[in-house]
């Protein structure tokens, strides 16, 4: 966040990228929509043609089986 | 999967402070609110006008954030309405040592809702409890439908947007129905709604959303 007072040294966020497969562009965007609404998560991009997902949030506020569950209800699977 | 801490917590103190802030309130039974919102969003003419329909109903007062100046607290201080001015002297927010220190200036037994206007920012202040029971935010329709999802921490951390100056829609190039779903896009549920100080428009309503906040935590405290 803002350097210039130090904020930035203190959200605790997490950087989270991960590859989904299986995405249609209408998943995507439900998905993208339905993290976003998660507690904690600022920032979801994800490219449907290679699955590329990347997920800014507090792991303070949502747990990553939270994350993870959401692509379950819709049948994706996070891989390595 | 890789997973990069980029941050680290050093919040700790702030919170601690923050809780006792909030401790103090409820055992007063006050509501307060941590107003925030970029400089020129309207906070202190949306204040004003909050202070004119409430001021016979609530007993109200008010902490001013800025960064310089008491322009803002004479704005209030014309309402007749108690007000304290914190100059951050360039801090671009207040945080809860801030607000401990000068809240023992008010007279809380006789209070009602306390608000605090925070450092016009659209981004430290959403990190920073003061002790407040809830965070609102105040977004001008002049800034830009996009503000919600590239600032999306003060969203997710108020309870309530006012997307003040909808008299101007007319003249902007803001598209309300995109900013309305990108805001509960990020927080579901979240109360949105529009006003306008020139044109007394959804004033109302954001006072009778004050109104149950304050009923509400009172009614708690007994």
């Amino acid at each position: 966040m803002c350097k210039e007072c130090g904020c930035g040294e203190t959200n605790g966020n997490t950087r989270l990228q991960f590859t989904v497969k299986g995405y249609t562009e209408e998943s995507a965007k439900e998905v993208e929509k339905a993290l976003l609404g998660l507690p904690g998560v600022l920032f979801v991009h994800i490219h449907a043609h290679d699955g590329e997902t990347t997920v800014d949030y507090s792991p303070a506020k949502t747990k990553l089986m939270d994350i993870l569950g959401v692509l379950q209800a819709r049948n994706l699977e996070a891989a390595l | 999967m890789a997973e990069i801490q980029v941050m680290k917590n050093i919040l700790g103190e702030n919170d601690r402070v923050a809780a006792e802030n909030q401790a103090l309130f409820a055992e007063k039974n006050v509501y307060v609110i941590n107003l925030m919102g970029s400089p020129g969003a309207g906070k202190t003419s949306v204040l004003e006008k909050t202070m004119e329909k409430l001021k016979d109903k609530l007993k109200m007062a008010v902490i001013e954030g800025d960064l310089f100046t008491s322009k803002d607290a004479d704005r209030i201080e014309k309402h007749g309405v108690p007000v304290i001015q914190i100059n951050t002297a360039g801090g671009c927010h207040l945080d809860a040592p801030m607000v401990q220190k000068v809240a023992q200036k008010l007279d809380l037994d006789d209070l009602d809702l306390l608000v605090v206007e925070n450092v016009g920012n659209l981004v430290c202040p959403a990190e920073f409890a003061v002790g407040e029971d809830d965070k609102g935010v105040v977004l001008s329709i002049t800034e830009g439908d996009d503000k919600p999802m590239k600032y999306p921490l003060i969203f997710k951390e108020s309870a309530i947007a006012l997307l003040n100056k909808a008299d101007l829609l007319p003249y902007c190039n803001f598209d309300m129905a995109a900013a309305k779903e990108d805001i509960t896009t990020l927080h579901p549920g979240m109360d949105v709604i529009e006003v306008s100080c020139t044109k007394d428009q959804g004033l109302d309503a954001w006072c009778d959303w004050l109104l149950g906040r304050v009923a509400a935590k009172q009614k708690k405290g007994k």
